[in-house]
């Protein structure tokens, strides 16, 4: 019995309370709440890292009610490991969002409702991944989906609520199925507590529990942006502000591939579903690189991107060997971190360059090298350069296929490998165009300064770049968010302490995957 | 285990499978709600959200078994207590699925509260950055024929390296480049 | 070894700033750390130490290791690396112009380049390796776009590391198999005990493919004539002695234990003769004398790798020979080019005059440099023809003639750039020279180019440290061939004065050799690799512009019909159905009739024209739903459905005020009918896998305890009682989704009073009677 384990859903719970009572006064505590509370989640997601490594899966019974009749909440290595990395993901977007709210002093964006609703985000997610129950998993991602929900229309402005409208829509289908899934695993089995379902639905008619199985991994397929259930991904992601599109990006995704490993692992251990599940990976692998190669703004190339590699995943997942399996838990831990480090330096990209769309960026290399080094190594991490941890994946990914030989699985190394290369090419074209190449627009802010360690309170806006916000209009000066690829948001020369300093952690952390891999392959 | 053991309805399979009256209409809800659901107004969604969790809640009531007396402990008209009791756990789930779907329902019907305030639609668009790579698909056969009069690269991609060299390159002179300009510059 | 290693990516990260202190100085120290390198290699490389080994684990699981090990072709490339690389970095010092952009960076990769090539050609695991293959590839892509303003340069940078990491993923996929099948990932124990089968071959050729790819042999050797675009010190370094060599290396190191294998041999002498003479025909044609020397590189390049690859002592050791010499050579001449460009500001040598009387010396190392390439006697270059020639005398009379017919062209235009830099041309006015080259400009490339010279004169000590390097190959009766300066007459010699021969008449028949070549350029590689990327691009927009549509309905139609499809055939797949009267058709007739109003108010909910009354009717069969629960025995959850459906339509009511009465644009019969069947489809698949499932039951429900457990909480409404305490971490989830909502609607609901009560000063001038502001 580890009683630590509620704590990473109640703390954010009252802390969010918490802040809903102060409301927007007192920005500076409220500041302090949401970072002191992701960080001390973090140390308990830590701590359980460590009591399941030692002791095997640590288990609480809420209530004291005895399994099945009460909730179970379960943290073995998988959910600690995720946890662990879902948390220091959280802090650090949180810690940028700080940055970029302060810095722009931004009217669209209601303090007194992102921090709560972000901290009740993070409650959702770890209730999803300690979750021992298959309806208190539903619970967990209704939490986690209603947030986002929330955050992704922050603002209320037109191109928000339409691209929020795609997601919510498509979201809330998912969720019906899930329901559909539950109703028919329950109406079969008895019970929703998950260790109890995975013996009782080996005693099942392969027919009935095949049906389930299909309509559970549709569910958590469609979260997890799997093809031909991941197009609604690139339209409503890249709309959000940059903090939470990187969360979307990084974590949402991931909870639906935890959904898929639980479910191929431990409730339908058979692989019946195997070459559906490869197939699958292959057309998300091939339609999100190409989609990627096509599109003009870096966040909804980065999107395409995403899911691409949710195809490597789920290639891992489909196999279902041992090997297969750690690769694929390392690749979603890695993808979670660069992910996450790409959509906050794009943010940055945007502070700096003004804008997202290739065809307005460019010379960002020379005008501003921090930012050059922030996207370069994050870029070729998801490209599969070695040693970075991308590559570790991706190895451990086509060792696995290649050890297990069938037809399908190979060509699905052959595929994986031709989705790398063209990965690369990709970044490797918003390099050229972004960084390299020098810009349409004329000339680069003033304050030839990238990088202020300073405590930033202004902005310094050059004068040129005033008058063309303010020339946009009323909208314009409202501060208000443009269409994506129109209009010019702001341009700043400099880049608030914060938001760089959070990219960099989420950098090192990414590194830190490859000199501490050793160990955690197991 | 006074109230326990035999009190429930539901156990085995055979006749105390589902009932299918309950089922149907479960169903019914379903269609109609997926039907409202791909429809373009919101208005319409919210409604089809609501059908589709009415129908996939008597969905799950269905996996509950047979129709029972209501879950409470002496209570209840005692003439009725020898009936079994209807099972509690679907009921438990139904709850909060409502309850959610509630929530999820509300916040819709804000954003087209608020749509309808903005733009006085409350239409489901497409969007617009797929709308113009299909119309750059749709161009592509005109693109593709510009591009064999060995004219400039493509305006989006001028890196593009589809694209072709610069005209002098049959000479073998172009290709790195290296004319930089005149004495004052100096190549690489 | 690590030491050395760290020393490199410690200047690689200290450059910028030693710059940024320096200015194009800090190149002179910075250019002792490749040195020390050199220095480190050089006693045991002409000593003859031990192999040295360096282990340390790092990712088991992946077969991934630190394994260096440090043997005899180590420290030779070790050696030119170090060497060739401080030459260079020296050289930078004064080839940049003091106020040149970018030089910080530079510096930091072109050393994070030396330390991954020495990486590279230390390490002994296969994966460890790929890693530093990898790492080289990126810093020339970095270095490759220097002036990233030339859309040819981001080209050329872009072309070479596509090409290259196509080459390398294969070279994984290679690894990966033949790790495989060997059982072992050390590169030193494969090649003592080489694993056998047809799945060896297939793994031999896609490492073959990532070596080749890299050393920019034939059909993959297009990217290296762009890479010119890279400013001179950066050609030098990486296309001429360094990377390229990286795929010769790998060949060298496997060679002997491949050898043999079937897809070996032809591959190797196949491609790489054939680089080699179309490359050196190619040499003819340019005009720009980078270009010259890139395409010589290739034809350089094609020549290494048959020797390398042949599998014989002998020729191994004339292929290390050409490699040492080559590395001095072409580097020599690139820096020569990089002086010409400085000097005159041009490189083309139809404008070129004159310059051999101007400056010399300059003249002088270039033919130095040229000599050794064109193999003339007393260079190392001689010396490794020789040893070639040796080699395939005895038995492949084809793969001689192609490597004597590549050697003639290489002499012809080894001429042609001599004659195109320096001499005087009738009718070209002598070129203007700005300034004699300063001595660390001019100083490497005179060491080097003579170096070769030297090295050549001394090619029988020389061949002390060269043959330990052939060591893996069985050693040859007699003692096998020497290197030496001087052979004495023989056919070796004779091919020699051939190709030389032929070369000269090649260059003095110019104008006709260019002729034909002109009718005879048909297909450029080039055209290959962009109708490629092109169709590559065009297929992406096919497909995104096909799949992506952008509209959210035809996004959940996908979803929905794929759910149905997937659980409609898993249901008709399993198997049979039960017969009817096992059914349980209802349960009440109260409850039949309420159903059937239900599902009446749901259509006509969906067949609605008016918002109000769609609304009115979809509340309509809410409460039916909520009667159904009351007949079906669930009191509490009748109550809830109640007050949900009421508190809806309240909520519908106040929305709907803002909103137009009827609903804009009806679709189009057909697409209602669609909806309408995939929502037939959806329905009647989740009722009916819903009641497969209830049948399928076997076990008693977990709520079989509930009762007992409420007794115990001390409830009698099991539900309620389960709501607030067995289960209430659910509600506590219930409870938060509810207040997201509300804190969601809150921000929905009043965002635009926020907006106007907290404008902030306007950043341009008020005009005088400016009107409220609108959102």
């Amino acid at each position: 019995m580890n009683e630590l384990l509620p704590l990473p859903v109640l703390l954010p719970l009252l802390a969010a309370a918490v802040k809903i009572i102060l409301g927007p006064r007192h920005p500076r505590l409220q500041r302090t709440i949401s970072v002191a509370v992701l960080a001390a989640v973090l140390a308990v997601a830590v701590a359980l890292l460590l009591d399941a490594d030692r002791s095997g899966a640590q288990v609480l019974q809420m209530g004291g009610w005895p399994a099945p009749v009460g909730i179970t909440l379960v943290a073995d290595r998988l959910s600690a490991l995720m946890l662990v990395v879902s948390s220091a993901v959280t802090l650090c977007v949180m810690v940028y969002a700080i940055g970029q709210g302060t810095a722009d002093r931004d009217h669209l964006t209601p303090l007194s409702v992102f921090h709560p609703t972000y901290l009740l985000l993070v409650a959702g997610v770890a209730d999803a991944f300690l979750a021992g129950d298959l309806f208190n998993m539903f619970v967990g991602f209704e939490i986690m989906l209603m947030a986002s929900y929330v955050l992704i229309t922050l603002g209320g402005t037109l191109p928000r609520i339409r691209a929020g409208t795609t997601y919510i829509m498509v979201a809330l289908s998912s969720s019906m199925l899930f329901l559909v899934a539950i109703a028919v695993l329950y109406a079969a089995t008895g019970t929703v507590n998950l260790a109890q379902l995975s013996d009782r639905i080996a005693a099942l008619p392969p027919g009935t529990s095949l049906v389930a199985e299909l309509v559970l991994l549709t569910a958590f397929g469609v979260k997890a942006a799997v093809f031909p259930l991941s197009m609604w991904l690139p339209d409503s992601y890249p709309t959000a502000p940059a903090p939470v599109t990187a969360v979307f990006a990084g974590l949402l995704t991931k909870i639906g591939i935890y959904g898929l490993i639980r479910a191929e692992t431990l409730l339908f251990p058979d692989d019946r579903a195997r070459d559906l599940l490869l197939v699958a990976a292959m057309l998300s692998m091939v339609v999100g690189v190409l989609g990627a190669l096509v599109q003009v703004d870096v966040k909804r190339l980065v999107s395409f991107t995403l899911v691409s590699h949710v195809g490597y995943m789920v290639f891992g997942v489909a196999l279902q060997s041992a090997a297969a399996l750690t690769a694929t838990v390392f690749y979603v831990l890695h993808h979670i971190t660069v992910q996450t480090t790409l959509f906050l330096v794009t943010g940055l990209v945007e502070r700096r360059g003004g804008s997202t769309s290739l065809e307005r960026l460019g010379g960002l290399a020379r005008t501003a090298p921090l930012v050059g080094l922030l996207f370069f190594v994050p870029a070729m991490n998801l490209g599969g350069l070695p040693p970075l941890p991308g590559f570790l994946g991706k190895l451990g990914l086509f060792q696995a296929g290649l050890e297990d030989g069938g037809p399908l699985a190979l060509t699905l190394v052959a595929t994986a490998v031709v989705t790398s290369l063209l990965t690369l090419y990709a970044l490797v074209k918003v390099w050229n165009r972004a960084f390299w190449r020098a810009p349409a627009a004329p000339g680069p802010p003033s304050g030839a300064g990238s990088f202020s360690g300073a405590a930033p309170l202004y902005e310094a806006v050059s004068p040129a770049a005033a008058s063309r916000a303010g020339g946009a209009g009323p909208g314009g000066a409202d501060g208000g968010e443009d269409d994506p690829g129109e209009g010019l948001a702001h341009r700043t020369a400099r880049l608030p302490a914060p938001m760089v300093g959070a990219s960099m952690a989420l950098i090192a952390l990414g590194l830190s995957y490859t000199i501490g891999g050793g160990p955690s392959w197991r | 285990m006074s109230a326990g053991a035999g009190l429930l309805a539901a156990g085995g399979g055979g006749a105390s499978g589902g009932t299918v009256a309950l089922a149907v209409t479960g169903g019914a809800l379903v269609t109609a709600g997926i039907a409202m659901l791909l429809e373009r107004s919101l208005t319409r969604l919210v409604v089809g959200i609501l059908l589709l969790g009415n129908g996939v809640n008597l969905l799950i009531l269905t996996g509950g078994g047979p129709a029972g007396r209501a879950p409470i402990l002496h209570g209840g008209p005692p003439e009725a207590a020898h009936r079994p009791m209807a099972d509690p756990l679907p009921q438990i789930m139904i709850l909060t699925a409502i309850v959610i779907a509630l929530a999820s329902a509300a916040f819709v019907l804000a954003i087209a509260y608020r749509s309808g305030r903005l733009g006085g639609e409350d239409e489901v668009r497409d969007d617009i950055e797929d709308r113009r790579v299909a119309r750059r698909r749709g161009g592509m056969r005109a693109e593709r024929e510009r591009r064999a009069i060995a004219g400039p690269a493509d305006p989006i991609d001028p890196d593009e390296l589809g694209a072709p060299e610069a005209p002098d390159a049959a000479d073998g002179r172009d290709a790195a480049d290296g004319r930089d300009g005149g004495a004052g510059e100096g190549g690489r | 070894m690590l030491l050395l290693f760290a020393a490199h990516c410690a200047a690689a990260a200290v450059a910028p700033l030693l710059v940024r202190w320096l200015g194009r100085n800090a190149f002179l120290p910075l250019a002792l750390v490749p040195a020390a390198a050199a220095a480190w290699a050089l006693p045991p490389w002409l000593g003859g130490g031990a192999a040295r080994e360096l282990t340390r684990a790092w990712i088991p699981g992946l077969h991934l290791g630190f394994a260096f090990r440090a043997d005899p072709l180590s420290w030779m490339m070790v050696l030119i690396v170090g060497g060739v690389g401080a030459l260079i970095v020296a050289y930078c010092a004064r080839y940049f112009r003091a106020r040149d952009e970018g030089l910080g960076a530079f510096a930091g990769e072109l050393l994070a380049f030396a330390a991954a090539m020495l990486g590279l050609v230390l390490a002994d695991d296969l994966f460890l390796l790929y890693v530093f293959w990898e790492l080289t590839t990126v810093f020339s892509y970095l270095l490759i776009g220097f002036e990233p303003g030339r859309a040819s340069a981001r080209r050329a940078a872009t072309r070479a590391i596509v090409i290259t990491t196509f080459g390398g993923l294969a070279m994984l996929i290679g690894f990966i198999m033949l790790g495989r099948a060997a059982g072992t990932h050390r590169i030193s124990e494969i090649v003592e005990h080489p694993p056998g089968g047809t799945g060896v071959a297939v793994a031999l050729a896609l490492v073959l493919v990532g070596a080749l790819s890299k050393s920019a042999i034939a059909p993959f050797g297009l990217w290296l004539p762009g890479a010119m675009a890279a400013p001179t010190p950066v050609s030098a370094f990486l296309h001429a002695a360094a990377m390229v060599k990286a795929g010769v290396y790998l060949v060298a190191r496997l060679a002997p234990a491949f050898a043999a294998v079937p897809v070996w041999r032809p591959a190797v002498f196949v491609l790489g003769a054939a680089t080699m003479v179309l490359a050196g025909w190619r040499a003819l044609r340019e005009r720009d004398l980078k270009l010259l020397l890139a395409y010589g590189t290739v034809s350089q390049l094609g020549f290494m790798i048959v020797l390398v690859g042949a599998g014989s002592r002998d020729a191994a050791l004339a292929g290390v020979a050409v490699l040492l010499a080559h590395a001095l050579f072409k580097a020599a001449l690139f820096m020569v080019v990089g002086i010409v460009d400085h000097a005159t500001g041009t490189r083309d040598l139809r404008d070129l005059s004159g310059l051999g009387r101007a400056s010399p010396l300059l003249c002088a190392t270039a033919v130095a440099a040229a000599a050794s390439m064109a193999g003339v006697p007393a260079t190392l270059g001689f010396a490794g023809k020789e040893a070639a020639y040796e080699a395939f005398l005895g038995g492949r009379p084809v793969l001689l003639a192609f490597l004597v017919l590549g050697s003639a062209f290489t002499a012809a235009y080894s001429l042609r750039f001599l004659w195109g830099a320096f001499a005087r041309k009738p009718g070209v006015e002598p070129v203007a020279v700005r300034g004699p080259a300063g001595p660390l400009l001019l100083g490497p490339p005179l060491l080097l180019a003579f170096g070769g010279v030297v090295l050549g004169v001394l090619a029988g000590p020389l061949n002390v440290p060269l043959a330990r390097e052939t060591a893996p190959y069985p050693a040859e009766h007699g003692g096998g061939y020497e290197l030496s300066a001087w052979h004495g007459f023989g056919t070796a010699l004779a091919l020699t004065a051939g190709s030389l021969a032929a070369g000269l008449a090649l260059f003095l028949a110019g104008r006709r050799v260019a002729g034909l070549q002109r009718r005879l350029a048909r297909i450029e590689p080039d055209d290959v690799y962009r109708a490629l990327m092109g169709g590559l691009d065009d297929l992406a927009l096919q497909v995104t512009g096909t799949v992506q549509r952008g509209s959210l309905p035809g996004y959940l139609a996908v979803i929905l019909l794929t759910a149905v499809v997937l659980a409609g055939t898993a249901l008709g797949l399993a198997g049979p159905w039960p017969e009817p009267s096992a059914w349980r058709w209802w349960d009440g007739p109260a409850q039949v009739m309420v159903a059937v109003l239900t599902v009446a108010a749901g259509i006509a909910a969906v067949l609605a024209h008016g918002r109000a009354r769609t609304v009115v009717l979809a509340g309509a069969s809410g409460y039916g739903v909520a009667m159904l629960f009351v007949l079906q025995g669930a009191p509490d959850l009748a109550l809830t459905q109640f007050l949900v459906e009421t508190t809806s339509l309240v909520v519908f009511a106040l929305v709907l005020r803002r909103l137009p009465p009827g609903f804009p644009r009806p679709l189009p019969t057909w697409r209602r009918r669609l909806h309408i069947a995939i929502g037939v489809f959806g329905g009647a698949t989740a009722a009916a896998v819903t009641l497969l499932a209830a049948h399928a039951r076997l076990a008693v429900p977990v709520s079989a305890a509930y009762p007992a457990a409420a007794e115990e909480a001390g409830g009698s409404n099991i539900v309620a009682t389960a709501l607030v305490d067995i289960r209430a971490w659910d509600t506590l989830g219930e409870s938060s989704v509810v207040a997201l909502a509300a804190l969601g609607v809150t921000s929905m609901v009043f965002a635009r009073r926020r907006a106007s009560a907290r404008r902030a000063p306007p950043r341009r001038p008020r005009t005088p009677r400016c009107g409220p502001w609108r959102a």
